[in-house]
Parts: structure tokens; C-alpha cells; sequence
């Protein structure tokens, strides 16, 4: 019992609201012992949050309520403490790190403000004082410890001048400013890029096996709880469903809730990797020739000086008619911008692009360019309009592509059963409707006045695992009916992986390399993607066998590392 | 931080050429003739002729466009048509007392709604954040001069010690010489009789001048608090430990009173025209006693003079929020420097 | 038939009606506003002195306190204030309803212009309406109204002059935030024309907040428009006006307080209840301004 650190016990937790009282905890046990890495997983909305913000102690109450059970820290019960003595506790005792680096500072103070507050509060609470100089080389020394060398340079930075891996970084040395024995992550990293999200867990395992931390991570990733956890603890609608340590889990995952979330990831190698079929067509749909785009911005006091961005950088692609091409990428990689210069949205500053034979630039504003290439876009939140019904969306290109409107209607009830939606939900609103049928109703709109090519903008990533395999499907399906294109931009390499029978990878604006999906995933060739692909967290032993196995020097030769300051 | 300031103020400059053709077109389009105004309508025609020869009338319209432009830069606003007198001189005699109750109605605004704001976030559906509800609401509704009626009504049977008219008590004897407001100069000569009695006469007309501005700022304060408050970066304040006072000054307020600080921009910037009103039922001898007897008359140098100050006093006004929102929040000064 | 997650049953409609029934304040800002709108409309009937609704004279009854007979009291020479408030009402109404009418589609479209088409339209619309912002709005109104002898169609001109900026302003915020949807995109690779995207994709996203400005809005019509005859240059008498009668009323404080003070509080009333609807339906809606 001495090295137990935190133990959750038989855990009641409801809300109020409105008066209505919902029991969102049930039932809790789990517990962490010293050194040791636990995992909470689950989707949205299992708890997870709460179950944290209760811990550390953050949850308004009301409207939330202890029913039952008790939280022991270190053995003691944390549920009764004053408020005082459990603001002793925070960030000295337990720490946490929130989900998003940008969110969780302050926008408008210094880092070295923020971390200031952090330390001074904690000394005065514990009737410690420091000088101000004595505090900021213990800040600096903490931010070494994040691997972060150049502290002065960064206290003096505001959040938004840092890149998001190094927001994390600075983020996780701010929660350890106190020496925290208990440090609660909540999706470390799952908003940053998949190699930088590799270097977070880098950084978590070291500080866990150097300063003897504790670590609760809190994520819906298996892959990242493969990389980061002893023990795992499932979480569905409140309730801990399974339980054990990560080799029991996943090997063998008892709970069909755990089951199901197990066959929701995609293999990124191995026997269930689903391998696309090249297609029988000859000719190219799209066919593109030394394309570049160069965003330019005046800046400055007289706007003299300019910015420039050389988002797209001598670019040649040939996508052949039929073909599911991907095009991956890291943000910032120039990928939509490509896309948008497929839709005619940006127009490049040199090269060529043809599509279904015709030079765009005479083909683009057309109607006929509107029947041949239309868009899928990522968030169906944002691409429908939240003030007109399906039906009005779904009738905007029948309208302007000529279409008669007596067969309005005939052809909307035609487009919902094509992607499997009741015809009744044409007069709903989008709110009325769940994101994955939102994006049904934007690929029925995409597909409204035939096009033969779809440009399909990571048109899954906003959904929960679950419903991507069904979308997904979908697109399969829609293609071999109607003999679609797709051009598939995504950072989703696992996804892309079961999903294209070609790719692309892009950096930095340029395609460093692409071929057939299975070549390159079996034999990567460019080092960077090759250091894409050993990134990516996977599920089981044999994927991670599996995986190009890039050395450390050959990492940092292609990415920058974000422990340094670029300018 | 420079590049910001220098944009916002030529942003600004470029506002204030804009209002000053603007005006000048007015006056120049609407019917009635300044020369004939100017002699009385006993004049007769050769007069009002030769009188339009002497003020420039006939000239072509960029002309007296560019003549007035040029006067302005020397500090020369024409004349007034009915006084005689040089429309600057005029401006220069009532511009103190003005300033002095718009300096009044500021400091009570920004010392009053502010706090008032942050304290109905923090105690939220309490009785505190009713009773602000219910004062920012009557702000809000009350038109000025029926709010200064009343107060008026209230000095005249309760609160007696308040004077309703004027700015200082007639038995005074004091002039103003220094900076022209009342409540500083008196300070500054150590005349703490008509410092009082100066407080004194200020204190309604600034009231009722502020109510509107008190009211809607508060509302703001208020719901900007409360949606900074659930941001992330507010729970993680909380979650390292800092105590919740320093939580709500400094980490909320700070990020919340750019809001409210907006909307004060463009309140000062109505005070001066909301000035007309209550100098006018407090007979306070500013510049907006001084625009409505103008108006009133037609005076067309004299009006464009007025409608020019308070177009000053919203650029200035405008820019001085637009230093300190750069000095609040780091993104309006970081976006155009060379840092991304 | 597919599975996913369930969905919200209530329509937007609903939503918004059961918040609606539940706020407070909204329903007392509806009832005030349609109390005023009947007594506006039926005042010949409703008013118990028509008659004082014009230059009628009785000097026996000049200066009565509000009483059963003169609720709120007579005036200076007899008239009863309540009967003229009433009428008053009539001239406020017909104020709002010129000057928002116009000023508002007016401000919107030039908004929604701005936002949507950007480049140099923006840079001229949007500087156009700094500029006119920078002009104390009740000078302007009151030169406009002096320079064109004071009435109430020179008010209401006056007013519209100015009103339409803050509308501008406000559509450009939002519709500016709008454009970087996704939606707007999609119209265009739709093919949708410029009048479709504007009126169909963008309009409908600025709808609530255009009723809840226009409902703050309309009371804030109504004070600048009494305003503007307290000083003496909107509606001449003896056409009844609540800024005029209070102007009046004034000159015989503090005895006779009631004769500023009681259309002071009509007018009040109206602003109030213009104010209660905004930030009823404000809440509902939920749109920030």
C-alpha cells in the first residue's frame, strides 16, 4: 500500500442540470501505483474528462456531485480535504496537462508570466520564498528537462509565437514546475502532427523513468496506450468495462466495447491491411505538370517588405482515371492547397494542369468544370450550411449545372438513397442530423451533378473512429457505381494505407515521393517518409516490426526537432 | 508595436480627412446661403454678392475645399457668420467645460462598469448579479434627459447639496487659466472651496451622462467574463494552483476587458453628442450649448467647427483604446510585426 | 439504417420556442411592446380625451395631478397627458419603423457586400463607414434637421443617415467570420452565383443577429428621436411627441413634476420593452453582437 498513489474507489459522480439529475460516473475503481504508466481509454463523452477534472479537483460543484466513493491520494482522502489544503495539493501534488498546447495558455501573457504565477503561488502556499532570479532558473532549469535548451528565449515568447510541438513541451514543463508526483495527460500530442506527437511520448516515457513520475494518460489512441502504458483501463459511458495489463488487453480484449474499438483501428501492415486494386483505365483523369504556388503577403510598416510562402513547389502528378489517390501530408505540407488548385480555387503561379483532357485554365468556372471535379470537405459542420436544409444544400449545384426543376425532387430522393440516407431527413436542418450523416449529406451534394471526379479533403477526420469505417465504405461503394476518381488528401497514413491504390507523400510543398500504396509502404525510400511512417503509434507487435526503423540521426536530418526555435 | 500604432493612426488620420470633406459637402449642398445669413435679410443683393466674393463662395468647390483645408492645418476654421468671431476662439472658450464633464463621465464609466461587470460574473446568479442586471438595465433604458430630469427633481427636493445648474457656485470668484478644467485648476491654486463646489456641480450632469455607457459596458464586462471563464487556459490556471482572485484579475479580466474596452472606444466617441442633451437641461457653457445655438442659427463655420472637435475627440478617443488593446493583448501588435 | 449516434429530436423551431417560453425577461419585453403597439393603434378609442391630442385648450383643468380622472395628470394647459402619450406612441412607431425599414436592409447589404466580395469594395465600404461613424450622431442629426426646418420627416431622414452604419459594421463581423466556413467555399464550387451565395448562403447565417439588433435597435430609434424634439427640432406642436412633452413639461419643474417626468416614463417603457425583446431573443438565439 505505501507506494500507492492514487486509488479511485467505488466512484459516483452526477450532474444537475435544469433540475434533471444524470449520473455520469458509475461506479469507479482504479488506482496507480508509483512509477507506474496507466492508461484511461475511451471515446468522447465516456468520462474520461470528468473523471479527471474531479481528481485534480477542477469541477464546478454543483451542478456535479460526489454520490459516492472516494478519491485517495497518497492515501489520503482527497474528497474531504478543506479547500485549502486541496489547493495545496494542485500542481505540488498532482499535475495535469490539458489536451490542447494553444488553448490551455493564456493568450495574452508572457510564458514566462504564466510559469512565474505558477511557481510563486506554489512557494507562497507553502511559505517558501524565492528570489525572482532563484524562480526563473528554476523555470529554466524545468524547461530543460522537457528538452527544451533556450528557456530565455522562450519565457520572453507569447504562446502563439511557439510552434505546437514546442507549446506542448513548454506546456508539460509548466505542470511540473512543482514536482508533481501524479501527472494526469489528457490526449497528449493528438492535436499536433504524427511525428511530433512521437517526440511528446518520447518526452512523457523519459520524464516517467527519470524523475520518477506517475503518469495517468487519458487518450482514445491505442496506439499511443501501446507506446505508453502499463496498465489499461477502459471506460464506456461512465463505467470502467475492462481492465488489465496493456500485453493482456491487447492480446486478448475480453469486452466487445474493448473489441470493437480494437477492429476500429486500421492495420498499417500485416494480414487485415486491405490492399485497393489498381484500376483497369489507361487514361489520366488529372494530369499535372511542374505546378508551383506562391503565397505572398505584404508586410511591415510601408507594407514593403513581403512574405513569402512557396506552398507548392514543382509538383508533377499523373492520376489515372479510376484510381483512389492519396496525397499525405503533415499541416503546412502544401496538400489542400494542391486540391485547391485542382477545384480552381487558387490559380498556380506556373505549370500546367489538365483535367479529363482540358487545360484548367480555360476549362475552370465552367458548368462543364463543375460536373467533372467537385469536393468533399472535412468538417460537414462547416461545409453545410447550418441555416438551410439538406434539400436546399443538395439542390445548389442542380441549379447553377442547369438541371430542370421538376426534377428537383426526384433527384434529391435519388442522391439520399445513394448514400443511405432516409428520404425524409430532406427537409431536416444540419443540426438535426449526426456528423457522420452531415458528411453523407455533403458527399450526396459533392455528387449531385455526376462528377467524375471527387477531390475528398481528409473527409473522415472529424468523426469518431466508428463511423469513419462506415463512410469510408461508402466511398468505396459510390466509386464502383459510378466509376469515380478520388484524389484523397489526408495525414492519416493507416487510413490512407486500406484506403487508395496510389500515393502521394508531400513536405514541404514538394512530393518527395509516390507510387503504388503498397510499395511504398513496404519499401519507403525518401527519409522522410520514411520517418512518417515509424512515427505512427500502431496496435499490435507485428505492425511495429514491421515499421521502417529510422534512427535517431536520420530523423533529425529531414524534421526539424521542436525543441528548436525556428524563425 | 510601432507598425501597429503607425497603421491605426494613419487608419485614423485618413477617418478624420474623410469626415472633414464629408461635412464640407454638407454645408456646401444644403439650401441657404451663408452670406445671406451672414448679412441679415435686410441686405441687399449687391451686399450678399460682394459678401460671397469676400468668403469665397464663388470660387470653384475644390477651391474652397483646398482654402479650407489649408486654414485647417493653420489652425483657421473661418469665422462665425453671426458672433464675427474666428469659429476657434469661440470653440477654444467653451471647449473646457466640455472636456471637463466628458473626462468626468469617462473616469466614472470605466471605474464603475467594469468592476461592477467582473463582480456579476464572479457571483453569478446571486443577488449581486441581480441588482447589476437591474442597475445596468435602467442605463441602458433611460433616455439622458429624462435620467438628468430626475436627477434633477431629486437635487431639487432631497439631495439639495447638489447644485443643478452651471458649473460652479455663482458667489466664486476663480478663472480658470492653466489647463481650463475647474477641478484642475482649482487643485492646482489650492482652491479647495472651488474644487469642492466644481465636484459638486459635475457630479449629476456626469452621472447622467455615463448611465447609458455604465449600463451596456457592464453587460459586456459581465459576459465576457463568463466565457473566458470557461476557456481551457482558465482551468489550467486553476489546476497549477494559482488562487482564484489572481484567476479572475489576472488571468480572466485580462483576456475579457478587451470587449469591453471596444465598446468604450465607440461610447466615448457618442459622448459628445450626448453631451448636447444634458448640457443642455444642466445649462452647463460647453461646446455642445455652444453647437445647438449655432445650429439653430445656421451657422454653417461654426457647426462644421463642432461636428470637427467631435470627430477629433472619437479618433482620439479611438486611438488611445487602440495603445492599450495593443498593450493588452500581444496578437494586435504580434500580426504585423516581422514574427509570426 | 446506418448506425451512428443518436439524434436530437426537437426542431430549431422547438428549441427556440421552449427557450423563449422560459425567459422572463422576453415575454415582458413582448407584452410591453404590444401594449404599446394597441394603445398606438387604437388611441382614438382607447384615449379618454381624443380631443387632447391637438391644440385643445382647458385652462380649468391646467396642471391637475395624475388622478383617477388624469392618470398621468394634465399639462400646461389642460390637455391630458395620458391621451396624448398614447398618440405619442403613434409618431415613435411610425419613427422606428421609417427609419429601421430603410436603414436596416440598407446597412445589411452594404455588410454583406463588404464581407463577400473584399478587395478595394471592402476597403471603400468599410472606410465609408468609419467615417460616418467618426459624426456624433446627434449633431449630424441635428444640422440635417436645422438646415431642412425641423419636422418629423427631416427626423426621420436624419436619423437614417446615420443608422445604417452600425448594421454595416455588425454584418461585416459576421459575415466576414462566415466566409471562412467551409460552406460559402462549396457554393462556389457549386457554381452558385454571387446573388445566391450573398442572399441564400450568407444571409440566412446573419439573421438572428440582425433581429436582435433591430429589437435593441427600434428602442434606441425612439430615443434619439425624442431627443432630437426635446431640444426643439423633431415633431412640432401641437402634433403630440413624448420628447416634446417632456421638453415642455420641464419648464414647470419641480411642481408640476409629473408633466416632464410622466411622458418621460412612456417613453421609458417603450425602450424597456424594445430592450427586454433584444436580450430575450439574444439568449435564445444565442448570438453574440
Amino acid at each position: 500500500m505505501s507506494n500507492r498513489i492514487l486509488e479511485v474507489s467505488d466512484l459516483d459522480l452526477s450532474f444537475t442540470t435544469y433540475g434533471q439529475r444524470t449520473k455520469v460516473l458509475h461506479n469507479l475503481n482504479f488506482h496507480l501505483d508509483a512509477g507506474e504508466r496507466v492508461s484511461l481509454i475511451g471515446q468522447s463523452g465516456s468520462g474520461k474528462t470528468v473523471t479527471m477534472r474531479t481528481i485534480i479537483g477542477t469541477l464546478p460543484m454543483p451542478p456535479g456531485k460526489v454520490e459516492n466513493g472516494s478519491i485517495r491520494y497518497e492515501g489520503r482522502e482527497l474528497l474531504t480535504l478543506s479547500r485549502k489544503q486541496r489547493n495545496r495539493l494542485k500542481g505540488t501534488g498532482i499535475s495535469i496537462v490539458l489536451q490542447d498546447p494553444l488553448l490551455s495558455f493564456n493568450p495574452v501573457l508572457t510564458i514566462h508570466r504564466q510559469m512565474d504565477d505558477i511557481v510563486r503561488y506554489a512557494d507562497m502556499r507553502s511559505n517558501k520564498s524565492r528570489s525572482r532570479s532563484a524562480r526563473r532558473s528554476h523555470i529554466i532549469d524545468t524547461l530543460k528537462k522537457v528538452q527544451l535548451a533556450d528557456g530565455e528565449h522562450i519565457l520572453g515568447s507569447y504562446p502563439m509565437q511557439l510552434s505546437g510541438g514546442m507549446r506542448q513541451r513548454v506546456l508539460i514543463g509548466m505542470s511540473l514546475l512543482n514536482n508533481p508526483r501524479l501527472l494526469i495527460a489528457d490526449e497528449p500530442g493528438t492535436a499536433l502532427d504524427v511525428t511530433t506527437q512521437q517526440e511528446i511520448l518520447n518526452l512523457l516515457n523519459t520524464l516517467v523513468s527519470e524523475e520518477g513520475l506517475t503518469l495517468l494518460l487519458i487518450t482514445h489512441n491505442l496506439g499511443v496506450v501501446r507506446e505508453m502504458a502499463d496498465r489499461v483501463y477502459v471506460m464506456q459511458k461512465g463505467r470502467i468495462v475492462e481492465q488489465g495489463t496493456r500485453d493482456e488487453i491487447f492480446a486478448s480484449p475480453k469486452h466487445p466495447y474493448t473489441l470493437e474499438l480494437m477492429n476500429s483501428v486500421l492495420p498499417l501492415y500485416g494480414d487485415k491491411v486491405v490492399d485497393v486494386a489498381d484500376t483497369h483505365h489507361e487514361e489520366n483523369a488529372i494530369e499535372i505538370r511542374g505546378v508551383n504556388k506562391i503565397f505572398s503577403r505584404k508586410i511591415g510598416i510601408i507594407r514593403r517588405k513581403t512574405e513569402v510562402n512557396h506552398a507548392v513547389r514543382e509538383v508533377f502528378l499523373d492520376i489515372s482515371r479510376g484510381d483512389i489517390f492519396g496525397i499525405a501530408g503533415e499541416s503546412g505540407s502544401g496538400k489542400t492547397t494542391l486540391a485547391k488548385i485542382l477545384l480552381g480555387l487558387h490559380k498556380p503561379n506556373s505549370g500546367e494542369v489538365t483535367i479529363d483532357n482540358q487545360n484548367l485554365d480555360g476549362f475552370q468556372g465552367s458548368t462543364e468544370f463543375r460536373k467533372t471535379v467537385q469536393i468533399v470537405y472535412q468538417n460537414p459542420g462547416s461545409s453545410l450550411n447550418p441555416r438551410r436544409t439538406v434539400a436546399d444544400q443538395l439542390k445548389v449545384p442542380l441549379k447553377f449545372t442547369g438541371f430542370s426543376p421538376e426534377n428537383y425532387h426526384a433527384r434529391i430522393e435519388e442522391l439520399l438513397d445513394m448514400v443511405e440516407l432516409p428520404r425524409s431527413y430532406a427537409s431536416m436542418y444540419p443540426h438535426e442530423l449526426s456528423g457522420g450523416q452531415k458528411q453523407r449529406v455533403a458527399i450526396a451534394r459533392a455528387l449531385s451533378c455526376h462528377p467524375k471526379i471527387l477531390v475528398l479533403d481528409e473527409p473522415t477526420s472529424a468523426l469518431d473512429v466508428l463511423i469513419q469505417n462506415s463512410v469510408i465504405n461508402l466511398l468505396h461503394r459510390l466509386r464502383d457505381e459510378f466509376d469515380l476518381t478520388y484524389v484523397f488528401i489526408s495525414h492519416d497514413l493507416s487510413l490512407m494505407r486500406n484506403f487508395c491504390n496510389r500515393v502521394a507523400i508531400m513536405f514541404r510543398g514538394e512530393i518527395c515521393e509516390q507510387g503504388r500504396t503498397r510499395d511504398i509502404f513496404a519499401n519507403p525510400q525518401h527519409p522522410y517518409t520514411r520517418a512518417l511512417l515509424s512515427s505512427i503509434p500502431v496496435i499490435t507487435a507485428e505492425e511495429e516490426r514491421l515499421k521502417p526503423v529510422v534512427s535517431k540521426a536520420e530523423r533529425d536530418a529531414v524534421l526539424t526537432t521542436t525543441t528548436e526555435l525556428t524563425d | 508595436m510601432v507598425a501597429y500604432l503607425f497603421r491605426r493612426t494613419v487608419a485614423l488620420l485618413l477617418v478624420l480627412l474623410g469626415l472633414v470633406i464629408l461635412i464640407f459637402i454638407i454645408a456646401r449642398i444644403v439650401p441657404g446661403d451663408p452670406a445671406r445669413i451672414a448679412l441679415g435679410p435686410l441686405a441687399t443683393a449687391d451686399q450678399v454678392a460682394e459678401m460671397r466674393g469676400e468668403m469665397g463662395l464663388d470660387d470653384p468647390f475644390l477651391v474652397q475645399l483646398w482654402n479650407y483645408l489649408t486654414g485647417l492645418l493653420q489652425g483657421d476654421l473661418g469665422k462665425s457668420l453671426l458672433s464675427s468671431r474666428p469659429v476657434m476662439d469661440d470653440l477654444v472658450a467653451a471647449l473646457p467645460a466640455t472636456f471637463e464633464l466628458v473626462l468626468a463621465t469617462i473616469f466614472l464609466q470605466i471605474s464603475l462598469s467594469i468592476p461592477l461587470g467582473v463582480l456579476a460574473a464572479v457571483y453569478r446568479d446571486s443577488w449581486i448579479d441581480n441588482i447589476t442586471r437591474i442597475i445596468s438595465l435602467i442605463g441602458v433604458v433611460t433616455p439622458g434627459f429624462v435620467l438628468a430630469i430626475i436627477l434633477q427633481l431629486l437635487a431639487s427636493y432631497y439631495l439639495t447639496f447638489f447644485p443643478v445648474t452651471g458649473r460652479l457656485d455663482p458667489g466664486l470668484e476663480f478663472s480658470a487659466t492653466k489647463t481650463g478644467l475647474l477641478t484642475i485648476d482649482s487643485l492646482l491654486a489650492g482652491r479647495w472651496d472651488v474644487f469642492g463646489s466644481a465636484c459638486l456641480h459635475l457630479f449629476l450632469p456626469s452621472i447622467a451622462l455615463a448611465a447609458a455607457g455604465i449600463g451596456q459596458v457592464m453587460r459586456i464586462t459581465r459576459s465576457a467574463m463568463i466565457e473566458v471563464g470557461s476557456r481551457d487556459f482558465i482551468e489550467a490556471s486553476r489546476s497549477y494552483g494559482i488562487p482564484e482572485q489572481v484567476v479572475t484579475i489576472r488571468y480572466m479580466l485580462r483576456v475579457a476587458s478587451i470587449a469591453p474596452l471596444t465598446i468604450l472606444g465607440l461610447e466615448f466617441a457618442s459622448l459628445i453628442g450626448n453631451a448636447f442633451i444634458v448640457e443642455f437641461v444642466f445649462s452647463w457653457p460647453g461646446i455642445a450649448s455652444y453647437g445647438v445655438r449655432t445650429i439653430l442659427q445656421k451657422d454653417l463655420n461654426a457647426v462644421i467647427g463642432v461636428v470637427l472637435v467631435s470627430g477629433i475627440f472619437f479618433v482620439v478617443a479611438n486611438l488611445v483604446i487602440d495603445v492599450l488593446l495593443g498593450f493588452i493583448d500581444p496578437r494586435n501588435r504580434l500580426r504585423d510585426g516581422s514574427s509570426k | 439504417m446506418i448506425k451512428d449516434e443518436t439524434v436530437r429530436t426537437l426542431s430549431s423551431g422547438q428549441m427556440a420556442w421552449y427557450r423563449f417560453k422560459y425567459n422572463p425577461s422576453a415575454l415582458i419585453g413582448v407584452f410591453i411592446i404590444i401594449s404599446v403597439i394597441i394603445g398606438a393603434i387604437f388611441a382614438p378609442w382607447l384615449a379618454p380625451s381624443p380631443e387632447s391630442a391637438g391644440a385643445h385648450v382647458d385652462f380649468l383643468n391646467r396642471h391637475s395631478p395624475p388622478s383617477g380622472v388624469y392618470l398621468m395628470g394634465t399639462d400646461n394647459v389642460g390637455r391630458d397627458i395620458f391621451s396624448r402619450v398614447l398618440f405619442g406612441y403613434r409618431v415613435s412607431l411610425g419613427l422606428v419603423v421609417g427609419v429601421l425599414g430603410i436603414a436596416v436592409p440598407f446597412g445589411v447589404l452594404l455588410g454583406l457586400t463588404a464581407a463577400y466580395a473584399g478587395g478595394w469594395t471592402e476597403w471603400v465600404i468599410m472606410r465609408f463607414t468609419d467615417v460616418m461613424l467618426a459624426i456624433p450622431p446627434l449633431a449630424m442629426a441635428l444640422a440635417v434637421t436645422a438646415v431642412l426646418s425641423p419636422n418629423l420627416v427631416n427626423a426621420m431622414i436624419a436619423i437614417t443617415l446615420l443608422w445604417w452604419t452600425w448594421h454595416t459594421r455588425l454584418i461585416y463581423r459576421i459575415a466576414k467570420g462566415q466566409m471562412a466556413e467551409d460552406y460559402v467555399e462549396a457554393a462556389k464550387v457549386s457554381g452558385a452565383s454571387h446573388v445566391h451565395i450573398l442572399l441564400r448562403e450568407l444571409l440566412p447565417n446573419c439573421i438572428s443577429a440582425i433581429a436582435v439588433k433591430t429589437s435593441l435597435d427600434a428602442g434606441f430609434v425612439i430615443l434619439f428621436g425624442a431627443a432630437l424634439s426635446f431640444l426643439g427640432l423633431g415633431v412640432q406642436p401641437p402634433t403630440p411627441d413624448l420628447g416634446t412633452m417632456v421638453s415642455t413639461g420641464s419648464e414647470y419643474l419641480p411642481e408640476y413634476w409629473w408633466e416632464a417626468l410622466m411622458p418621460g416614463f412612456a417613453i421609458l417603457y417603450v425602450i424597456l420593452g424594445f430592450n427586454l425583446l433584444g436580450d430575450g431573443l439574444r439568449d435564445m438565439m444565442d448570438v453574440e453582437l
